[in-house]
C-alpha cells in the first residue's frame, strides 16, 4: 500500500524540482505589464465573477433547523420556488406568484418609462449641443438618485395623510367619485379606501415608482442612436414633402427599432432587482422575488440556499433577457 | 555617399501585398516625392521609412548604417502628418519642443529652440496659443517645425498639403521647398497630386500597385515617360491603341511613324501616346505624315489655353493650343489633327494607364484623353 | 410654433415629473417639527445643524459614505484603466473576455450580486468590515471607468501616437505625455461617476454592510422604521447637490453629449 504513495511523492518531487526554476524564470520573463494585468484577473475573477457563481453553489445546498446550511447537491430548493415545499403531495404556487409579479412590475415599468422617455429624447436630441450638454446633467443627476430617495419622495407624494389623496380630498374631488360611484371602482382596483383614494399600497404605485427609476436610464439609453441619426436624412424627407410624423414613422422609428429593443430588455433586467419601492408600495401579497430573497438570506426566514436559489432564478432570467438584448446589438451593428 | 537606401522592401498584409520589391536611393540633400494614386502603397513606403511599419522583407540603410530593426523612435527622422498630428493638450511651443522635453533638454533651451522654429516657418508670437486657435495653414506651420525640432537626419511628409485650400497649397508648396533647401535636409514627400510633385521635387518616384513604374526628374517623367501609367499619371495624354508594323504603328487605316522608329515585333499590340499640348489642329486640306482628318465636336478656352475635341477615324482626340493662336474652328467643323513624329511615345498595350476608362473591343473609344481630374482645379 | 411649443411642454412636464419627488424631498428638509410634512410647516434650517452637528450617527453615515465612495472610485480606476489600456491596444481575446467579465456586476441585477457578495465577504471573515463594502462597490461600479476610458482611448487620434513616436517617444513615453493627458477628463468622469453611484447605491450596501456599520443611503434606510423624518432629506440634498456638481462639472470640461454616445461630428 505505501509504495505507490511513496513513488508519487518521489514524482512530485520530481515535478517540483524540474518545473520549480522554470516557474521562476517564467515569471522573471515576465514584464511588469504581464504581472499588473495577472493581479488584475485574479481580482476580476475573485471579486467580480465568484459572488455569482457562489451563489450558484450555495443555491443546491441545504439549510439545517436551529443552525445555518450545509453543501449539498440537490433541486429541492428550485422545487419549492416553482411548486411548494410539499411538492408532490400538494402544490403552493406562493413563490411562483412572486416571481410572476416581478416579471409583470418589470415589464409594465421598463414600458411606461421608454414610452416617455423616447419623445422627450428624440426633441432633447434636436436641441443645441449646449442644451442636450444641460438636459444630460438633469437626466444624469436624476438617474443617479438613490432608490431610497425617490421612495422617500413617492412617499410622500402619495402618502394617505399629506399627499396626493389629501389633495383630492380638499379640491373635493374625492367627494364628487363618492357621488358620482366612481370610488367605488376604484376600490374594486385597489386604489381606494372607504373614505378616500389611496396609492399606498397599490400596485399602481409600485409600477410607476419602478417606471420613474428607470425613466433616466432609458433617456440615456435612447440618446446615443437618436443622436446618431444622421440629420440630412431628415431634412432630405422634409424636401421630399414629409411631415414631422411621416418622418417619425418613415425614417427615425425605422432607424431606432432595435436600440429601443435593446434598451427596453436591459431596463427590464434593471428593474427585476428592484427592492426598495416594492417594500414600500406592494402590499405583502403582491410582492416580489427581491424581497424574499432579502427575507431569506438576511430576515426572518434565514435560508440562505433557498435565498440563492430564487437569486440564480433572476439571475438565469436576466441572464437570458441580455443575451437577447445583445444579440440586438449584434444585429443593429451589422445593420449599421 | 548616398543617403537613405531602400533595399528589396516588401510589405504584405495577410494576402495583400502593399509594396513589392522596390528598391529605391533616397540622395543626401534632395526631395523625393512619392507620386501615385490612393492605395498604391506610398504612404505604407512612407511609413517603413519613419519606422512605424515594419517591412515583411528588405532592408533600410542610412548613410551605410542598417536601420532595419530601429524603431521609430530612436530614428530620429522628423515627420508630419497628413492631419497634422498636433498635441490639443500643449500649447504651440510645447509641441514644438516636445521632442526635446521628453529627450530631457532644460526648459530655456527649449524655448529657444522653439522660437527659432517658429521664427522658421514665419510663426513667431504664436508660442503660447492653443492648437485649436489655429487655421489650417497656421497648424502646417507647426507641424514643420516640430518635425525639424530634433534636428533629423531624414524630413518626411505624408499628403502635407490635403488639408489646405487650393490657394494656400500653392504658396506652401513653393514655401516648403525653399526651406528645404536652405536647410539641405534629405526629404520625401508622399502625394497624390502630380503638379505638386513637379512643383517641388528634385526626383519623382511615380508608383502605382505597391511599385515604382519610373524614377527621374519631374522633367523627364513628363516628357519621357516611362510607362503608359506614367503618361496617363502625370498631365494628360490621348491614347490610340493599334499593331506594331515596322517600325510605326497601325491605328485603323492609319499608319503612324514616330522619330525615332520604335523596335516592337510586327503585329504586337502598341499604344501611342502623344500629349494634347503637341497635337497640332489645321486645316482640312492639309496634308503630312501623321495627320488624321475629324470633326471638332467641342471647344474651350481655358485662360492661355484652348482645348478642341476632335472625333477621327481613330478615335476622339484633344488638342490644347495657345488661346492666342490666330486659327479659329468651329463646332463641326472639319478638320485635321497631326501628331508630330517626336512627341509619340509608344508603350506595349497592357491595358495599364491611370485613367482605365477604356476598353479593348473593337467598337470601343479608343482614347482616354483627361486622366488627372484631380488636377482640373489647380 | 405649435409644434415647437407641444415639445417644450412635454419636455417641460417630463422634468416636473422626474423633478416633483425631489423637490418634495429637499423643501420638506426645512420642517421645523419632527414629522415629514409638505408643504414644510414653520420652516427652518435646523434640520442641517442636526445633520452636520448634532446627530453624530448622521456625521459617521456620511463619513463612512465618503470613504467608501473614494475608495471605490480610485480602485476602480486602478483597475479598469489597464483593462480598457489593454483592449485597446491589443484588443486579444482575452482582453475583451476580461473586459465584459469586469462589466458583468454591473449588468445583472445589483440584489443577487450582493446575496454572492455576502456569502464571498462571509467565507474569508470579511462580512461587515469597511474594505469588504469598498471592494464590493469597486466591482458593482467598475462598468462606468471602463466605458469612459474606453471612449477616451477611442477618441485619441493614432497619428498623435506615431507623431510622438518619430519626435523619439517610448512606448512609456507616449503613454505619459500623450495618452494619460488626453484621457484625463474621461478618467476623472468615471471616478466621479462612481462617486456618485456610490453615494447613493442601497442594495449592495445593505447586504454586505451587515449592519455594522451604514452609509448614509442604509442609514436612511434604516431610519424608515420609525418613519421618515425631516433630518434625512438633508441627507438627499447634500447627494443630489454632490451629483449637481460632479455632472454639471464634467459637462462644462468634458464632452458630455460624446460621452453619453452622441455622433462626435455633429457640433452646434
Amino acid at each position: 500500500m505505501s509504495y505507490p504513495a511513496v513513488s508519487g511523492d518521489i514524482e512530485v518531487d520530481r515535478e517540483a524540482g524540474k518545473g520549480g526554476p522554470a516557474f521562476a524564470a517564467y515569471i522573471r520573463g515576465l514584464g511588469p505589464a504581464n504581472i499588473i494585468m495577472g493581479v488584475i484577473t485574479a481580482v476580476i475573477l475573485f471579486v467580480f465573477v465568484a459572488p455569482f457563481l457562489l451563489v450558484i453553489v450555495v443555491s443546491f445546498g441545504e439549510k439545517i433547523e436551529g443552525a445555518s446550511w450545509v453543501w449539498g447537491f440537490d433541486f429541492s430548493n428550485y422545487i419549492r420556488v416553482f411548486v411548494g415545499v410539499d411538492w408532490p403531495n400538494s402544490v403552493t404556487l406562493l413563490y411562483a406568484l412572486k416571481l410572476y409579479y416581478t416579471l409583470a412590475y418589470a415589464v409594465l415599468g421598463s414600458l411606461i418609462a421608454v414610452g416617455f422617455a423616447f419623445p422627450f429624447t428624440y426633441f432633447m436630441t434636436q436641441g443645441s449641443r449646449r442644451s442636450q450638454a444641460m438636459w444630460l446633467v438633469f437626466v444624469l443627476a436624476s438617474l443617479s438618485m438613490s432608490e431610497v430617495f425617490v421612495v422617500m419622495g413617492w412617499d410622500i407624494l402619495l402618502s394617505n395623510r399629506s399627499g396626493l389623496p389629501a389633495l383630492l380630498k380638499a379640491v373635493g374631488i374625492t367627494s364628487w367619485l363618492k357621488d358620482t360611484g366612481w370610488l367605488a371602482v376604484l376600490r374594486d382596483w385597489d386604489l381606494a379606501s372607504p373614505r378616500n383614494v389611496k396609492f399606498k399600497t397599490s400596485q399602481l404605485a409600485t409600477v410607476l415608482t419602478m417606471a420613474y427609476l428607470v425613466w433616466p436610464y432609458a433617456v440615456i439609453l435612447l440618446f446615443a442612436p437618436l443622436s446618431r441619426i444622421d440629420r440630412s436624412m431628415i431634412e432630405a424627407a422634409r424636401t421630399m414633402g414629409a411631415g414631422s410624423l411621416t418622418v417619425l414613422r418613415t425614417i427615425v422609428l425605422p432607424a431606432v427599432r432595435l436600440p429601443v429593443l435593446g434598451s427596453l430588455l436591459l431596463l427590464f433586467v434593471y428593474l427585476l432587482g428592484t427592492y426598495v419601492s416594492v417594500t414600500y408600495f406592494a402590499a405583502p401579497a403582491h410582492q416580489t422575488l427581491p424581497v424574499s430573497i432579502y427575507e431569506s438570506i438576511r430576515g426572518a426566514t434565514l435560508n440562505a440556499p433557498f435565498g440563492a436559489a430564487q437569486a440564480v432564478i433572476l439571475l438565469i432570467t436576466a441572464g437570458i433577457f441580455i443575451g437577447f438584448s445583445l444579440m440586438l446589438a449584434r444585429l443593429a451593428e451589422r445593420k449599421a | 555617399m548616398p543617403g537613405l537606401v531602400l533595399a528589396g522592401i516588401k510589405k504584405t498584409y495577410g494576402p495583400v501585398t502593399a509594396v513589392d520589391n522596390i528598391d529605391l536611393t533616397f540622395p543626401k540633400g534632395k526631395l523625393t516625392a512619392l507620386l501615385g494614386p490612393s492605395g498604391c502603397g506610398k504612404t505604407t513606403l512612407l511609413r517603413m521609412i519613419a519606422g512605424l511599419e515594419d517591412p515583411s522583407r528588405g532592408t533600410i540603410s542610412l548613410d551605410g548604417d542598417d536601420i532595419t530593426e530601429k524603431p521609430a523612435n530612436k530614428r530620429k527622422f522628423g515627420m508630419v502628418f497628413q492631419s497634422f498630428a498636433l498635441f490639443p493638450h500643449m500649447s504651440v511651443a510645447e509641441n514644438v519642443a516636445y521632442s526635446l522635453a521628453i529627450a530631457g533638454v532644460d526648459k530655456a533651451t527649449r524655448r529657444a529652440r522653439a522660437e527659432e522654429l517658429l521664427d522658421l516657418v514665419k510663426m513667431a508670437g504664436f508660442e503660447d496659443r492653443r492648437i485649436g486657435q489655429l487655421s489650417g495653414g497656421q497648424r502646417q506651420r507647426v507641424a514643420i517645425a516640430r518635425a525639424l525640432a530634433q534636428k533629423p537626419d531624414v524630413f518626411l511628409l505624408d499628403e502635407p498639403m490635403s488639408a489646405l485650400d487650393a490657394q494656400l497649397r500653392e504658396a506652401m508648396q513653393v514655401e516648403l521647398r525653399l526651406l528645404q533647401q536652405k536647410l539641405d535636409i534629405t526629404t520625401i514627400v508622399v502625394t497624390h497630386d502630380q503638379r505638386e510633385a513637379m512643383t517641388m521635387a528634385d526626383q519623382i518616384v511615380v508608383m502605382s500597385n505597391g511599385r515604382y513604374e519610373q524614377v527621374g526628374s519631374p522633367s523627364e517623367i513628363y516628357h519621357r515617360p516611362a510607362t503608359a501609367f506614367v503618361a496617363s499619371f502625370i498631365g494628360k495624354a490621348n491614347f490610340l491603341k493599334g499593331k506594331a508594323k515596322d517600325g510605326g504603328v497601325d491605328v485603323g487605316e492609319f499608319h503612324f511613324r514616330p522619330e525615332p522608329a520604335a523596335s516592337f515585333l510586327n503585329g504586337s499590340a502598341v499604344q501611342i501616346a502623344c500629349r494634347p499640348e503637341n497635337v497640332t489642329i489645321g486645316a482640312a486640306d492639309e496634308t503630312g505624315p501623321n495627320r488624321v482628318s475629324g470633326t471638332v465636336t467641342f471647344l474651350r478656352d481655358i485662360g492661355p489655353t484652348r482645348e478642341i475635341y476632335v472625333e477621327t477615324p481613330v478615335g476622339s482626340v484633344i488638342s490644347e493650343m495657345p488661346a492666342s493662336t490666330e486659327l479659329v474652328f468651329a463646332k463641326g467643323e472639319t478638320v485635321s489633327a497631326e501628331f508630330p513624329a517626336h512627341a509619340l511615345r509608344l508603350f506595349p498595350d497592357t491595358g495599364d494607364t491611370a485613367g482605365a476608362s477604356h476598353g479593348s473591343g473593337a467598337g470601343d473609344r479608343k482614347v482616354t484623353a483627361v486622366s488627372d481630374k484631380r488636377d482640373v482645379a489647380a | 410654433m405649435i409644434k415647437a411649443a407641444f415639445k417644450q411642454g412635454f419636455m417641460v412636464l417630463c422634468a416636473i415629473y422626474v423633478a416633483l419627488p425631489i423637490m418634495v424631498v429637499c423643501l420638506s428638509a426645512l420642517n421645523g417639527g419632527r414629522s415629514m410634512l409638505f408643504p414644510p410647516e414653520d420652516p427652518t434650517l435646523g434640520r442641517f445643524l442636526d445633520f452636520f452637528v448634532n446627530e453624530p450617527v448622521w456625521l459617521n453615515s456620511l463619513e463612512n459614505s465618503v470613504i467608501i465612495a473614494l475608495s471605490a472610485a480610485t480602485l476602480a480606476i486602478l483597475i479598469t484603466w489597464p483593462i480598457a489600456y489593454d483592449q485597446w491596444k491589443k484588443d486579444t481575446k482575452f482582453s475583451k473576455v476580461l473586459a465584459s467579465l469586469a462589466g458583468l456586476p454591473f449588468a445583472l441585477p445589483p440584489i443577487v450580486f450582493g446575496v454572492g457578495l455576502s456569502f464571498l465577504w462571509t467565507f474569508i471573515g470579511g462580512l461587515g468590515h469597511m474594505f469588504t463594502g469598498i471592494l464590493s462597490h469597486t466591482a458593482l461600479l467598475a462598468a462606468l471607468p471602463l466605458v469612459t476610458i474606453s471612449i477616451g482611448l477611442q477618441s485619441i487620434d493614432r497619428a498623435h501616437l506615431d507623431a510622438a513616436a518619430t519626435m523619439g517617444a517610448s512606448e512609456g513615453t507616449i503613454l505619459r505625455t500623450i495618452i494619460l493627458p488626453q484621457t484625463l477628463s474621461y478618467t476623472l468622469s468615471g471616478f466621479f461617476f462612481v462617486v456618485v453611484l456610490s453615494f447613493h447605491e442601497f442594495i449592495v450596501m445593505f447586504f454586505v454592510s451587515a449592519s455594522s456599520y451604514a452609509t448614509v443611503t442604509l442609514q436612511i434606510f434604516n431610519s424608515l422604521r420609525n418613519g421618515f423624518t425631516p433630518t434625512m432629506a438633508v441627507g438627499a440634498i447634500t447627494f443630489l447637490i454632490v451629483s449637481l456638481i460632479v455632472f454639471s462639472l464634467t459637462a462644462r470640461f468634458g464632452d458630455l453629449p460624446r460621452l453619453m454616445g452622441a455622433d462626435q461630428a455633429r457640433k452646434d
